[in-house]
């Protein structure tokens, strides 16, 4: 069923009969011209005037939304003149972006776990904190890099977390989120009342 | 001024104590500089407090010290991991990473050294010897209509670099722009596009959004490419550039000065804009522009001049008329503000030693970067050697406490990770990460100029336009974006 979905997809890729764009060229289109529909609508939430000012609070962000809808119709012009490839004398372009090819199903599964990891880190923050969360997250993050190791995976994740301990916590105090939600905030709690004990003893 | 200068290297160096500030402001601004996910600015917030305790020369000095070697620590991961410390050191990763890739890294990192050494004694040399005189131009000449036509030229030069097609180029800009206007309006303070979010009325910070587009989003491209199979570490080497190789490169190296000190004088435009218009510039004048972004020494040569030269301009404005041009130079400002002091014009009549003893080590500091960048540069690159598995995670977790520490918000966290996979997908259909953080940077600053301007004037585009800076530059820019037009609907294809 995957290599169907991929064939599928490939063959929408191919090129059509009417211009040289790809589907992912016209959803590009699309989420430029939503974007900037979505944040026209939004701005009549904010049309107030300002006396001093005369175009107010809307005037300029008015004018980058017209500006990216125009751009992006010149966008898909372009793609559906000349198609995908890189205009001649582009400085700094990345050209290995598209260099990677997705061979099987699974493929983009692990590049979307990878994607996604980070954000539940991100989330879990505020109720689980920095100081519970993070061995687990480093650990999880070398997983999906592909590391199988089990010892190498525990050592790496000791050495960077207790590092990160040293440098923020302990070098430059500095306030990490400590979690709300029990048991992680009274983890969190004790390892910082071991610190402040730490500070005292020297 | 040699008088002047020889009394403020004396106090410099006369007083062990205050060595150590200057040696340790040297070493924590490019260590710090060089550590993906924490910036100078990360190290001078959280050193601010500490200054109360030293003498106010002192507490100055060791920030002006952090801010030139910081600026240059930032090229360090830039070159060799497409990770730039700072967005002032982005353009250095278009040319600086490819030369990584192609094995090149030590003359990369050697030129950056040289370079970022040479920027800033220039800059130095020119606030000492003309830093009242440049004041009182700037104050003369430069108004809100004129750094509006700044960044209207900057932006302008950024939408050519970096997205794989000119329309790219604009949208990657116009996407930093619109993301700028998060938060209050600058003029009336209304709440714009906080979608029901009390902490998004503060706007999107730079730190995150940098931290996400460039650091989280180049480890999601290796994460990917690894997933692919088509991963390799790059290639590991000490080779340093030639004198040589870097004397062809000494018209760049001049004209990145000029740009460099002209950009860093005007207040809140600063390093930034100076690196991308002196890398602009020198693709401008280039005779092998399809060079640029594949590994070309003069990018990063241009870059990191540039960026330097900044540093010594950006003290003018503060030191003479009290304007600080950036996060770093406002903190300064509470510096002085801590001893009893406000920088501007009295400055220089009431504390002429602080005044040269901040300009000496500023001139030191420059010099140090030749000096310890050299001796630290093949050390560094032995990061090249550690497995990227290890790496990643160590990159992320600094990347996520620099994004917290900032405002101490979760949300901002969660800001960097979103802009990490925005950006991964944005590179992947070849938009422009250096234009979304410069529209994101220069966004309300443009706006903030654009309605001072407009109200100086009058709305009347006349007056507006009878200011002949703003003119030339605005003039330059929109010949720019003509030619950019130009360029799209007429150029054909690349090859490769």
């Amino acid at each position: 069923m995957p290599v169907v979905l991929l064939r599928a997809h490939a063959f929408a890729n191919e090129e059509k009969a009417m211009g040289k764009h790809r589907t992912t060229d016209v959803i590009e289109a699309v989420i430029w011209l939503v974007i900037a529909i979505v944040f026209f609508a939004v701005s009549f939430e904010f049309n107030q005037p300002i006396e001093i000012y005369k175009f107010g609070a809307t005037g300029w962000p008015r004018v980058i939304l017209a500006l990216m809808a125009a751009v992006a119709f010149g966008n898909f012009y372009h793609s559906y003149k000349k198609g995908a490839q890189a205009q001649t004398g582009r400085v700094g372009a990345n050209e290995e972006a598209e260099a990677v090819e997705y061979k099987s199903f699974s493929q983009y599964l692990q590049t979307g776990w990878l994607l996604i990891l980070p954000l539940f880190y991100a989330i879990s923050l505020k109720p689980v904190g920095f100081y519970c969360g993070t061995p687990f997250f480093i650990a999880l993050i070398m997983v999906a890099w592909g590391e199988r190791r089990i010892a190498y995976i525990l050592y790496s994740t000791l050495i960077i977390y207790g590092l990160l301990l040293l440098l923020f916590m302990v070098v430059l105090n500095a306030p990490l989120p400590q979690g709300n939600m029990s048991p992680f905030y009274d983890v969190s709690a004790f390892i910082l009342r071991m610190k402040t004990q730490l500070d005292q003893l020297f | 001024m040699i008088e002047n200068f020889l009394t403020g290297t004396a106090t410099l160096f006369g007083d062990p104590f205050t060595i150590g500030v200057f040696v340790f402001g040297v070493l924590g601004g490019m260590l710090f500089g060089a550590i993906p996910g924490v910036s100078m600015l990360t190290l001078a917030a959280i050193l601010l407090p500490f200054t109360a305790d030293l003498s106010p020369a002192q507490g100055v000095m060791l920030f002006a010290v952090i801010y030139c070697t910081g600026t240059y620590g930032g090229a360090i991961t830039a070159i060799l991991f497409n990770i730039p410390g700072a967005p002032e050191n982005a353009p250095t990763a278009f040319d600086g990473y490819p030369m990584t890739q192609k094995g090149m890294a030590g003359k990369a990192v050697g030129a950056a050294v040289l370079c970022s050494a040479i920027g800033g004694v220039a800059s130095a040399l020119v606030m000492m010897s003309a830093t009242e005189p440049l004041a009182q131009w700037a104050i003369m000449n430069i108004g809100p209509p004129e750094i509006f036509a700044l960044v209207f030229f900057g932006l302008a030069v950024a939408s050519s670099v970096g997205g794989r097609t000119i329309w790219k180029g604009w949208l990657s800009v116009l996407l930093g722009l619109i993301v700028a206007t998060i938060g209050q309006d600058p003029v009336g303070g209304i709440n714009r596009y906080n979608f029901g979010f009390t902490d998004l009325a503060a706007g999107i910070a730079f730190v995150p959004a940098i931290l996400g587009f460039f650091a989280v989003s180049e480890i999601f491209v290796q994460a990917e490419k690894r997933v692919g199979g088509t991963y390799s570490a790059p290639k590991f080497n000490v080779d340093f550039p030639t004198f040589f190789e870097l004397w062809a490169h000494k018209i760049a190296v001049v004209r990145s000065i000029f740009v460099g000190f002209f950009c860093g004088i005007l207040p809140g435009i600063g390093a930034t804009l100076a690196a991308f218009m002196g890398y602009g510039e020198a693709v401008r004048w280039s005779k092998n522009k399809e060079e640029f972004g594949k590994g070309k020494l003069e990018g990063v040569i241009s870059s990191e001049t540039a960026n330097n030269a900044a540093t010594g301009a950006a003290m003018i404005p503060l030191l003479a008329l009290g304007l600080p041009g950036g996060a770093l130079t406002a903190m300064m400002v509470a510096v002085f503000q801590m001893h009893d002091l406000e920088p501007g014009p009295l400055v220089f009549y009431n504390s002429p030693d602080l005044i040269w003893v901040v300009f000496s080590a500023m001139f030191y500091a420059n010099l140090s970067i030749l000096f310890i960048g050299l001796i630290e540069t093949k050390t560094i690159l032995y990061l090249l050697k550690i497995p990227f598995q290890f790496l990643a995670p160590m990159i992320l977790m600094l990347a996520s406490i620099g994004a917290y520490i900032g405002r101490g918000l979760v949300l901002d966290v969660i800001v960097m990770f979103v802009a990490g996979i925005v950006g991964f997908l944005l590179r992947r259909s070849g938009y422009s990460i250096p234009g979304i953080v410069l529209g994101l940077i220069l966004g309300k600053i443009g706006e903030q100029n654009f309605a001072q301007g407009m109200q100086m004037v009058h709305y009347d585009l006349v007056t507006y336009f009878s200011r002949p800076i703003c003119t030339i530059l605005i003039v330059a820019g929109v010949l720019t974006l003509l030619k950019s037009l130009h360029s799209a609907f007429y150029a054909q294809p690349s090859q490769s």
